[in-house]
């Protein structure tokens, strides 16, 4: 059965700062009665990962994490929802972790395959980051022991 | 600053590298799926592995670093890291948890410290470190709400814009008319003041009204009447829009249902933690009886350890004398805790461990001096009582002298009590018992003296079997019966002794106070006067003639027929008094008019009466609280000392018999083979049965965690409570 799941680029699109405090208000009211449901405390979760800033998205990563400890049932979706948030934050391991549990219980989930796929494309892009860095550094550590050898052969 | 370098010179290198890896990335993704288990190594991570082989180099300590804070680990640290303190790893498995040093990581960097370096905070570190134990936690299949209604589908139905559709509809029918002062009116209703600056959507030409007459502007508006038209026609919505509507109003529909569904699942949630909550209640408030039972048994052991402070002090200064036969202090009132072998700890609960059998008829009376003490027992038509070794299990020998079935005894140390059926109460001296010899007396026989001197032993009891007050004095040195109490005209069915004073009911319907250093009756209390005294003497009592059917006849000869035991069972009842015991000069009965009285035997007057019974008492006891009474009318009752109230009732499903209490728990023969125990701090009821009697329990005692039975199948049983 499959589970009914966001694309990746819903997590881009972040909500307003109002409707983000009315869920953030929301959850609080809950926690000061001592108990949260569960959709308040995701609907918190997910506005929190959608937004931009980092803060944000690790705060929204830790209350999907209490969803999914507390939460057996729920488990499944919050697979993906922990995937989609640690690729947001940059994450890539962590995501390709909890991406690839999900796959293994939904191997045709459209929503896991793609982020899947974005997770490794973004594993690529670092690599190439990483890549040019070290090239750059050979570059220019080959100057400066040209410069040096010049300078040695000169005198 | 290494931003820069790579710039045009590195461009074509990565063009290069990107063409080469595009087949890849379509290569990774069936390479997911065997993700952990294979080691798949793309042409990307071999260029890594390649080029960073130096850097491979790690141990534990840095790679956790790098892998939780990689912008502070850059190249140079790991290198310096791992060249201080490195030990080189067994490289195993799956390349990507490995081999942290790639150029994943490195490409990290820059965007890291470029992008307003941002501090690693400690819930950053929290979520990562967690990752690994949550992916370890069971992933079921949802059920319930979550199949039902995926988190994302509650997500659109509850956050706030899901209301939006409906306020943009209300807006829609919004129609522009003119300015009525709702607002105002409003407030006044409200009778808060309205604010004179409220101008909006006033025209010029009212404006003179308003100032003057606020509440009138309505109805004297000019021009502006609209007639009978209604709202709903000035506007126009459009096919479009209404179909959108129809849309809206569908979701919001199907929003409305998810978020009910929503609901009842956390409903149901809550009310098993409720239930679950009130389970961990009950059982606290058991464990709360507990330990209020703990602190009663607490209380008794102080009071036993106070007594035998006393008794210490006082035996370390009083002289002992063997040869004379003291009175002890009364067991029956001693509450601590008993001495017991320290074997008996390991006895399990509730079982009967020893079974003495001797008798050959239903036990009538018993009586012990202390666990694994000294044990009397008697039974019908049996005139000796048995005298056991508890601690053996043996018998030691046989209480010679009477002439009737004994009905009652009480042992203290070595001094035992007995009253039967011929009306006499002997007082035996239990230590000179096995001194008797072996030649085995036949029971019952009244042995003429002709047949004593015969025997010649010299140690031989001598049998009263001529009553007259003079031969008691005659016994020999070695006959443990001391004396013999003689004044009651029938059975002697109970007797209390305590010190030097001791008093016997009997069927001729009178209680007698007698002392024990003398001889001699003090005292003799008439039931049946008092009965018939009673109205004059007793306040708040319940009617005097509160007589039963069987016990009106209180002329003549008392017998009830008992209701039947468990094993249908049944004789006729003619204990008049079926219980004494007293302190001080207070004397409590139970009698066989089923009422229990209480005598002042300073003066020999019955001072109270509790009527409740509705069948003679069988048996009694009291404390400085209660008085406990049971009878054949199948209940036990325990009343108030001081008031005469009844505290409680406790119901069985035959006569009781015999019953004992203290504080915690009340223990009752009730004419089935088991012996009932009923716990007063939590109200249970249990039954002990195991290797029990194999006919209805008649009588019992218990010292601590000592219990002794005797039952109609003739034997007599030991249990460990």
């Amino acid at each position: 059965m499959t589970t009914e799941l966001p694309y990746a680029a819903d997590a881009e699109v972040s909500l307003s700062y109002d409707e983000l405090e009315v869920l953030r208000l929301q959850y609080e009211k809950e926690l000061s009665l001592a108990h949260v449901t569960v959709q308040t405390k995701f609907n918190y979760a997910w506005g929190l990962v959608k937004s931009p800033l980092r803060d944000h998205q690790v705060e929204g990563v830790k209350l999907l994490q209490d969803l999914y400890r507390s939460e057996p049932s729920r488990r499944r979706e919050c697979l993906y929802y922990l995937a989609l948030g640690h690729y947001k934050m940059g994450n890539f391991d962590e995501a390709k972790k909890f991406n690839a549990l999900l796959l293994d219980k939904e191997p045709t989930n459209m929503q896991a395959i793609s982020l899947a796929q974005l997770i490794d494309k973004g594993v690529a892009k670092e690599g190439y980051i990483g890549m040019a860095l070290v090239g750059g550094a050979a570059a220019v550590g080959t100057i400066v022991l040209a410069s040096l050898i010049r300078r040695a052969t000169r005198k | 600053m290494s931003e820069d370098k790579p710039s045009s010179s590195n461009q074509d290198r990565r063009r290069n590298a990107r063409a080469n890896l595009d087949p890849l990335i379509t290569d990774t993704p069936p390479a997911t799926t065997s993700y952990r288990a294979s080691s798949s190594t793309s042409k990307l991570e071999l260029v890594q592995k390649a080029l960073l082989a130096p850097f491979h180099r790690r141990n534990g300590s840095t790679r956790i670093l790098q892998d939780l804070a990689p912008v502070i680990m850059t190249p140079k640290m790991i290198n310096s890291a791992s060249t201080v303190s490195s030990r080189p790893r067994a490289v195993a498995d799956s390349t990507i948890t490995r081999s942290k040093m790639d150029f994943a990581t490195l490409g990290r960097a820059p965007l890291r410290l470029g992008m307003g370096s941002r501090r690693i905070t400690s819930r950053d570190l929290e979520i990562v470190e967690a990752t690994e134990q949550l992916l370890q936690s069971e992933v079921p299949e949802p059920d319930g709400v979550a199949s039902n209604v995926s988190l994302l589908r509650g997500f659109n139905a509850t956050i706030p814009s899901a209301e939006q559709s409906r306020s943009r509809r209300r807006q829609m029918r919004s129609v522009e008319a003119p300015h009525i002062g709702l607002k105002k009116l409003g407030m006044n209703a409200r009778g808060l003041l309205t604010d004179e600056e409220d101008h909006e959507g006033q025209s010029v030409a009212s404006e003179d009204d308003v100032v003057l007459v606020p509440r009138l502007d309505v109805t004297t508006r000019k021009g502006k009447k609209r007639g009978r038209e209604s709202l709903s026609a000035t506007k126009l919505l459009g096919k479009d829009e209404l179909t959108r509507q129809r849309k809206e109003i569908v979701r919001d529909k199907e929003n409305l249902h998810v978020r009910r569904s929503l609901i009842n699942s956390e409903i149901t949630e809550i009310t098993h933690k409720i239930e679950a909550l009130d389970d961990i209640r009950a059982k606290l408030e058991r464990d709360l009886l507990k330990l209020q039972e703990d602190e009663l048994e607490l209380d008794d052991e102080l009071e036993g350890v106070k007594e035998r402070l006393e008794f210490e002090q006082t035996s370390s200064r009083r002289s002992s004398s063997a040869n004379a036969l003291q009175i002890p202090q009364s067991s029956r009132r001693r509450k601590g805790p008993a001495f017991l072998p320290s074997e008996h700890d390991e006895l399990p609960p509730g079982i009967a461990f020893m079974t003495l059998e001797s008798h050959s008829t239903p036990i009538t009376a018993l009586d012990f001096s202390e666990p694994y003490g000294t044990l009397v027992s008697a039974s019908q038509e049996d005139n000796q009582p048995r005298v056991w070794d508890l601690f053996s299990g043996s018998e030691i020998g046989r209480l010679r002298g009477h002439t009737g079935t004994v009905k009652c005894v009480q042992v203290e140390d070595q001094v035992c009590l007995t009253g039967s059926e011929d009306g006499t109460v002997r007082v035996w001296d239990l230590r000179k018992v096995d001194i008797e010899d072996a030649n085995g007396w036949d029971e019952g026989e009244i042995v003429s003296l002709s047949d004593v001197s015969e025997e010649g032993e010299g140690d031989e009891e001598r049998p009263n079997g001529i009553r007259s007050a003079e031969q008691n004095n005659k016994v020999n040195a070695n006959d443990p019966c001391a004396r013999v109490l003689e004044g009651h005209t029938k059975a002697v069915t109970t007797l209390f002794f305590e010190d030097e004073c001791l008093v016997t009911g009997a069927s001729d319907k009178t209680l007698r106070q007698w002392d024990l250093n003398t001889g001699q009756c003090v005292m003799t209390m008439d039931i049946l006067w008092a009965i018939s005294h009673a109205s004059t003497a007793v306040p708040g009592s319940g009617l005097p003639n509160g007589l039963f059917a069987g016990a009106a006849a209180s002329v003549g000869t008392f017998a009830v027929p008992t209701p039947p035991a468990a094993d249908g069972s049944w004789d006729m009842y003619e204990d008049y008094v079926g219980g004494v015991q007293f302190w001080g000069y207070g004397l409590v009965s139970g009698s066989g008019d089923g009422a229990v009285r209480m005598w002042d035997m300073r003066t020999g007057q019955a001072h109270r009466t509790l009527m409740g019974h509705t069948a003679p008492v069988t048996c009694l006891q009291f404390d400085e609280i209660h008085i406990a009474s049971g009878s054949l009318d199948k209940t036990i009752r325990i009343w108030d000392l001081r008031t005469g109230g009844v505290f409680e009732t406790l119901k069985y499903d035959h006569a009781v018999t015999a019953l004992q209490f203290d504080t915690r728990k009340v223990v009752a023969a009730t004419g089935e083979n088991g012996i009932k125990i009923y716990n007063r701090t939590s109200m249970q009821h249990s039954t002990l049965l195991t290797n029990g009697h194999t006919s209805p329990v008649e009588r019992l005692r218990y010292m601590d965690r000592y219990l002794v039975s005797g039952g109609r199948d003739t034997t007599v049983k030991i249990w460990s409570l």
